[in-house]
């Protein structure tokens, strides 16, 4: 249709039908839905982006945690802490497995290799040998007993190597 | 109907010499349909169109008038009509690649009988490059409108009634005629070709004895002018008076026809719309 001529002199603020006004302000409806869609979707955008740092920064800990953990199983996987077994502690216990008969001279623990056990004992005869030997392998704490070779002549000399164990 | 207004319905308010006339006009998308016709006759002399000064010289009589054909209508969406005699109107080919509104200005300017800057101008689309251009003082159109507004219409649209009764006659595309649209006070004659105008002229009237056939004579001037001169093409005359100027013509133009619209609604610019 063509367009009429308006020589209005106010400022045209009502000049649509009603269908174009219902056009217009059902645009000005859906442009407020879609601005609103979008600002939630920003907002979601945003919390899962920190989300994802969040979740990014514990995997980053995860694996150092477990590059750790495979280094200590690659290193013998048996480690023993020196917290769980303190030295005076081992010390004590291998001390009252001793007969009267025989003495400690040297002990090592190695803490790397699962609190391995290195004694250096010498025992006054034979029989206090084998008491030794049996008190090692009875001792619920003491595992792997292992003696080493032995040097008689009036007494016995040797090293044992055993391991020990916090769980009984 | 009351002062309800239905969808798609609108209020045309149009002021005039002899008469204050209101109509309701519901229109759909191709057409239009008069619901309502309210016509307030008004005293010689209360109302002048004309180009500059006040047109409304008793503006108690005018406000009645207009209060009265506003009970009868719709008031919420008001067109205001003016009438013809306010306006500047040319036939005009726009140049290509400018503004039409701004070279109608340019060329109507220097024949206003007001400041260049206090028209309002705009143009109707006449088929091709040309446009009818249109030029109104700023405070003639506020004189009517602060009227209507007074009287209590919520005047949305202001129209100029020839332009109205130009675009229905283009609208319609009939063939080859020679329209003369009748005000009280001016009027335009149109000659239209396949649904484009190819020629306009705008006068003031002359009332005097012998009209009928100056008009006549002035309608086949424009059509040797501005046609291709043959026999033979439609005369039509709508709006004031038109009923009786045919009436003086008698047999002397046979091929003139008049509006066919119903009774009291002969105005041009309401044939205009309802075509």
């Amino acid at each position: 249709m063509t367009r009429q001529p308006d020589f209005r002199t106010a400022p045209r603020a009502a000049s649509g039908t009603g269908w174009a006004s219902a056009l217009v302000a059902a645009g000005v409806l859906a442009a407020g839905v879609a601005s609103y869609q979008a600002l939630v979707a920003r907002e979601q955008a945003r919390a899962a982006g920190a989300r994802l740092a969040e979740v990014t920064r514990e995997v980053a800990a995860l694996k150092t945690r477990h590059a750790a953990l495979e280094a200590r199983a690659a290193a013998g996987g048996q480690a023993l802490l020196a917290v769980d077994a303190p030295p005076s502690r081992i010390v004590a216990d291998v001390a009252t497995l001793l007969p009267p008969d025989v003495r400690l001279e040297r002990l090592a623990i190695d803490y790397q290799r699962g609190g391995t056990l290195e004694m250096l004992v010498v025992a006054r005869d034979a029989a206090a040998w084998d008491l030794l030997l049996e008190r090692l392998e009875r001792a619920p704490r003491i595992r792997d007993v292992e003696p080493g070779p032995e040097a008689r002549a009036a007494e016995v000399r040797s090293v044992v190597r055993a391991r020990w164990s916090a769980a009984p | 109907m009351g002062n309800v207004t239905l969808p798609g319905t609108r209020t045309y308010l149009a002021l005039d010499a002899s008469c204050v006339t209101a109509a309701e006009v519901s229109h759909g998308v191709k057409t239009a349909r008069l619901r309502t016709l309210a016509r307030e006759p008004l005293a010689p002399g209360a109302l002048m169109p004309g180009p500059a000064g006040a047109n409304l010289a008793d503006e108690a009589t005018v406000h009645a008038a207009l209060g009265r054909v506003l009970e009868r209508v719709a008031r919420e969406r008001v067109t205001l009509v003016l009438p013809d005699g306010l306006a500047r109107l040319a036939l005009l080919e726009t140049p290509a690649g400018v503004d039409a509104r701004e070279y109608v200005r340019f060329r109507l300017s220097s024949g206003l009988p007001w400041p260049a800057a206090d028209a309002s101008v705009d143009t109707l689309a006449a088929g091709g490059s040309r446009v009818v251009g249109a030029a109104i003082g700023r405070a003639s159109v506020a004189e009517y409108e602060q009227a209507a507004i007074a009287a209590g219409a919520r005047v949305e649209q202001v129209f100029l009634a020839p332009l109205v009764a130009l675009a229905g006659l283009l609208r319609a595309g009939a063939g080859e005629a020679v329209h003369a649209v009748l005000g009280d006070v001016a009027l335009c004659l149109a000659f239209v070709r396949d649904g484009a105008l190819v020629g306009l002229r705008s006068r003031r009237r002359d009332r005097s004895s012998g009209e009928a056939s100056r008009l006549a004579e002035e309608m086949r001037r424009l059509q040797a002018a501005s046609g291709n001169g043959h026999a033979g093409v439609t005369l039509a005359m709508s709006g004031s008076d038109a009923p009786r100027l045919r009436a003086d013509l008698g047999a002397a133009v046979p091929s003139l026809t008049t509006s066919t619209l119903p009774d009291g609604d002969e105005a041009g610019w309401l044939g205009g719309l309802l075509q």
